[in-house]
């Protein structure tokens, strides 16, 4: 059917110039960078062209990093989650002054740069700084530091995806016509049960939208968790960068860039894969 | 227009929840910021007060530094630039994914993923190479290029979004009416789109005004943005220092977060952005 | 209704930018105008980058004012890596570098040596290089010129501190004996933390095999009962072992007291001192054996466009009065001999400006920045 061919050329016609961009910028790049860990180095030890990623993967402290940078963002993207729905649903369907204030408010770490933003944490959560001075005058001397370690890291990425989260979740709730949810109660569902067979499933794109751009986006970060991480485990995107930099290895450091692409990429894999079979099953 | 308030269950819990929320993110989200506030007047904070004993001798210092001024221009100049150039050359790449179908669109969907998955550590020589074949070094569409590549996520995966949930019918009607395809996306599908396309230039925006490591590279020495600087000021001066110039580059933030806090309310969002 | 809203909106934001697009694009570009622009790149912390933004570069361009200068500061080397890459990178492309003139840590100076990266310089070149003693031009390979040097000192609070240690050993005993008053920043993000850990690893480990420019990485197996005697430290220090990010970091908890005693580069802790920014009962003193201490050195990229503005700029670096200016705003070494300086200065320095110890060579210190994240920080 020559409509479909020409929609079909037209189609990549139009996805061409964002895509040049990204070849000449980022695959291109990336490819030199692989093939170039896919070289053993003159005094490896043995001439397998993954001697690297062999290397890599036995030292104790990287996987460590690995794994580590793993479990903080699974565990901020979680918290941002379980934050930023409830919040969502109660901007959806609540029309008060309060709500009012509450959308305005939640969109503040939007507009904030991610370095203050890690520098305010610091400043608040650090010994001595605000909260500690606070619980201080509570009577609490002794409590976990909350600063220079995972848990740093974790409410500083919360604190900055709290209003994208919110903003993509509430979009795709926005899109929920009210009648389905006047329907659920008629049938006499309650909140829960509304919840979880009607805005869940049919906001299920919205949702897959968020943990993917934010896994991703938090996985690779660097900013907060070279600010206000601690000194050992460290994120990959430090791990990285020290390596490059501070320690002389580069072919180190580019094998960890294509092992954390993996992973990233895996992840937004299953959503395409989601998103796929949604639009099948439509 | 009525809404499910019973949603949230009785009118009382429904307060209490609210303001015990509106409390508690407060709380979470000003306080970092106001801390700094405080900061930025303090001569000196010894712990345990509560108050510092105030000052303005900071600002003195921090104020007689030229290179503020220059970064600010640079970035407020190069990020809304790099958002423009993106929208232009994503926007219909966007309405390509969600309407058209050609061969190995899922792929193509999924590689602008790539962009901020593969760490860039990794790229420099070679991205400085081919700037400095192009002349594209210390110049100001240097700068935007490298910003450029922050935001193609953004700006392709939410109109991507966006237009997918716009009713065909309604395209579909205007050209059974006789508009041309051009005609029918700009006068029928654009406006529709426009909320959630505002959504992803805001964050390509935010993404491009961020964008550090990149920037250093290509914009040194002429073209220095907020981020690159902001490195060196919040980590080499004392305390003070750092939230004195941490409120001074928040200021064009805040002006952009008071302008575009009226179109960023989830109502308006809905009109279109179904996904 | 709500659509003409939104249409005006974006209207005004895509004129808006356009004008933004238009201003950006022809301001001001880098090239060479007259005036010649000298781009100088300085890696450091804040008060180098007021010596040479307030004081050496204004001198320098009154007294030449055929020469413009556009300082570039990079904060704890952030960005060198970005720096080198640039340089290799023209050179690379087969272009000129933008970078005239640039002060960075010696690894980056080695690293580009072999790539032919840089100038040798020579007494034709710069005819003030003859002040220089030899030793420290021979310690670059005559690829870097110092022109200000400082060693890393302990800093000790004397109204807390009565008997401040003198040796690394009792330094070693008192922080065990007062665990979570003493710290040292992360090596990776200053001078000051990397001095001390290397002390340690020369107790251990002849100094001199270190130092050369030989490298081998089987001789680091000495390094190990250096990492023990620091990770057992670990519980003594401040904030349960954590290292803070940079020099100014640990200064500030000086300032702050909440420790007591500190590694701190002379010329920050003097500086620090005479702003007022440290207590007045902070001492400095140099231990026996002394930490180490090097001169800041400057590179010139051979790619520069610039080459006769930056020997002339290097040339006036190493005169009396840029010296003198050395020694005033950052209370550094000269890079020339000292029998070059006026004695009030010889007397001033005599407190702290013993010899101090070397720095390894660059792949050692790399290594050893790397062992002491797996061995110390990472638990072994």
């Amino acid at each position: 059917m020559s409509g479909g061919w020409k929609r079909g050329a037209l189609g990549l016609a139009l996805v061409l110039p964002p895509l040049l961009v990204l070849a000449f910028l980022v695959i291109l790049p990336a490819i030199t960078a692989v093939v170039a860990t896919l070289t053993p180095a003159p005094d490896a030890t043995s001439t397998s062209r993954f001697v690297n990623y062999a290397e890599v993967l036995g030292t104790r402290i990287l996987r460590t990093d690995i794994a580590f940078t793993v479990v903080v963002t699974l565990i901020a993207v979680a918290v941002v989650f379980c934050l930023s729905y409830p919040l969502a649903l109660y901007l959806r369907f609540t029309k008060t002054r309060v709500a009012a204030l509450l959308g305005v408010l939640f969109m503040v770490p939007l507009f904030v740069p991610v370095v203050i933003a890690s520098f305010a944490m610091i400043t608040f959560l650090v010994g001595h700084g605000l909260v500690s001075t606070v619980l201080y005058r509570l009577g609490i001397v002794q409590f976990p530091s909350l600063v220079y370690n995972a848990t740093g890291i974790v409410l500083t990425q919360v604190w900055v995806n709290i209003p994208f989260a919110v903003l993509i979740l509430g979009a795709g709730l926005q899109a929920i016509d009210d009648s389905l949810i006047e329907g659920a109660r008629d049938v006499g569902a309650g909140s829960l049960r509304t919840f979880f067979s009607v805005i869940l499933p049919l906001n299920a794109t919205s949702t897959m939208i968020t943990l993917t751009l934010q896994f991703i986006g938090v996985f690779g970060s660097f900013t907060i968790p070279y600010l206000v991480g601690g000194n050992a485990p460290q994120m990959l995107g430090v791990t990285m960068t020290n390596y490059l930099t501070q320690y002389l290895r580069r072919t180190e450091s580019v094998t960890m860039a294509v092992i954390a692409f993996i992973i990233a990429s895996v992840v937004g894999v299953i959503y395409v894969a989601s998103v796929s079979r949604r639009e099948r099953r439509a | 227009m009525t809404r499910p308030a019973w949603f949230w269950g009785v009118g009382a819990l429904r307060r209490a929840v609210g303001i015990g929320a509106l409390l508690a993110l407060a709380a979470f989200i000003l306080g970092p910021l106001a801390t700094l506030l405080v900061w930025a007047f303090a001569g000196t904070w010894l712990f345990p007060n509560l108050l510092p004993e105030f000052s303005l001798r900071w600002w003195v210092y921090v104020l007689t530094n030229a290179d503020v001024s220059k970064a600010i221009r640079m970035s407020a100049l190069s990020a809304p630039t790099a958002t423009l150039l993106s929208a232009l050359v994503c926007i219909p790449a966007a309405y390509a994914f969600a309407r058209l179908e050609f061969p190995g669109k899922r792929v193509l969907l999924l590689s602008f993923l790539s962009a901020n998955a593969f760490p860039k550590i990794g790229l420099y020589v070679s991205i400085a190479t081919l700037f400095y074949r192009l002349n594209l070094m210390d110049t100001f569409t240097g700068v935007v290029l490298i910003q450029l590549v922050n935001t193609l996520l953004f700006m392709i995966w939410i109109p991507t979004g966006t237009f997918r949930g716009i009713n065909t019918n309604l395209e579909e009607a205007a050209r059974d009416a006789g508009a041309g395809p051009l005609r029918t996306f700009f006068q029928i599908t654009l406006p529709i789109a426009l909320p959630g396309l505002i959504v992803a230039a805001l964050f390509a925006f935010i993404a491009a005004f961020d964008e550090a490591q990149g920037s250093l590279i290509v914009g040194t020495p002429n073209h220095i943005t907020m981020p690159v600087l902001m490195y060196a000021l919040v980590l080499g001066y004392p305390q003070p220092v750092g939230a004195v110039f941490s409120v001074l580059l928040s200021l064009p933030s805040v002006i952009l977060l008071l302008i575009t806090q009226r179109y960023l309310r989830a109502g308006y969002l809905a009109a279109g952005y179904s996904l | 209704m709500r659509r003409t809203a939104w249409g005006r909106a974006v209207t005004v934001a895509v004129g808006v930018t356009l004008v933004a697009f238009l201003i950006g694009a022809t301001g001001p570009t880098a090239g060479a105008q007259n005036p010649t622009t000298l781009n100088v790149y300085i890696n450091g912390d804040t008060n180098i980058f007021d010596l040479w933004n307030k004081t050496l570069l204004p001198a320098f361009t009154k007294h030449y004012p055929q020469y413009r200068a556009n300082f570039v500061p990079l904060l704890h080397g952030e960005g060198s890596q970005g720096v080198f890459d640039k340089i290799l990178a023209a050179k690379q492309a087969g272009r000129p570098t933008d970078v005239d003139l640039w002060e960075t840590q010696p690894s980056f100076v080695a690293q580009g040596a072999p790539q032919g990266l840089w100038v040798k310089l020579t007494n034709s070149l710069i005819p003030n290089l003859s002040r220089v003693p030899a030793q420290k031009l021979e310690a670059e390979d005559y690829y870097g010129m110092p022109y200000r040097g400082s060693s890393v000192v302990i800093a000790y609070n004397s109204a807390f501190v009565k008997n401040p240690p003198t040796t690394l050993d009792d330094l070693l005993a008192w922080i065990k004996a007062n665990p979570g008053k003493f710290t040292y920043c992360d090596p990776n993000t200053g001078g000051s933390g990397q001095a001390f850990i290397v002390a340690v690893v020369y107790k251990f480990a002849q100094m001199a095999q270190y130092t050369g420019s030989a490298y081998d990485p089987k001789a680091e197996s000495a390094w190990d009962p250096a990492w023990q005697l620091l990770k057992s430290l670990n519980s003594s220090m401040y904030n349960n072992g954590f290292h803070p990010n940079g020099n100014v970091a640990v200064l500030q908890l000086l300032s702050q007291q909440n420790v007591y005693i500190a590694p701190v580069w002379s010329d920050m802790g003097t500086d620090y001192l005479k702003r007022g920014l440290l207590p007045k009962t902070v001492r400095l003193e140099q231990i026996t054996p002394p930490l180490f201490g090097g001169d800041s050195t400057v590179t010139a990229p051979l790619g520069s466009a610039h080459l006769e503005g930056t020997f002339t700029l290097l040339n006036w670096l190493l005169t009396p009065e840029a010296q003198q200016m050395v020694i005033n705003a950052v209370s550094g070494y000269p890079g020339v001999d000292w029998k070059y300086m006026p004695d009030s200065v010889r007397r001033q320095f005599a407190d702290v400006a013993k010899p101090y110890a070397p720095l390894p060579n660059a792949k050692y210190l790399a290594d050893i920045l790397r062992l002491w994240h797996e061995q110390v920080a990472g638990g072994g």
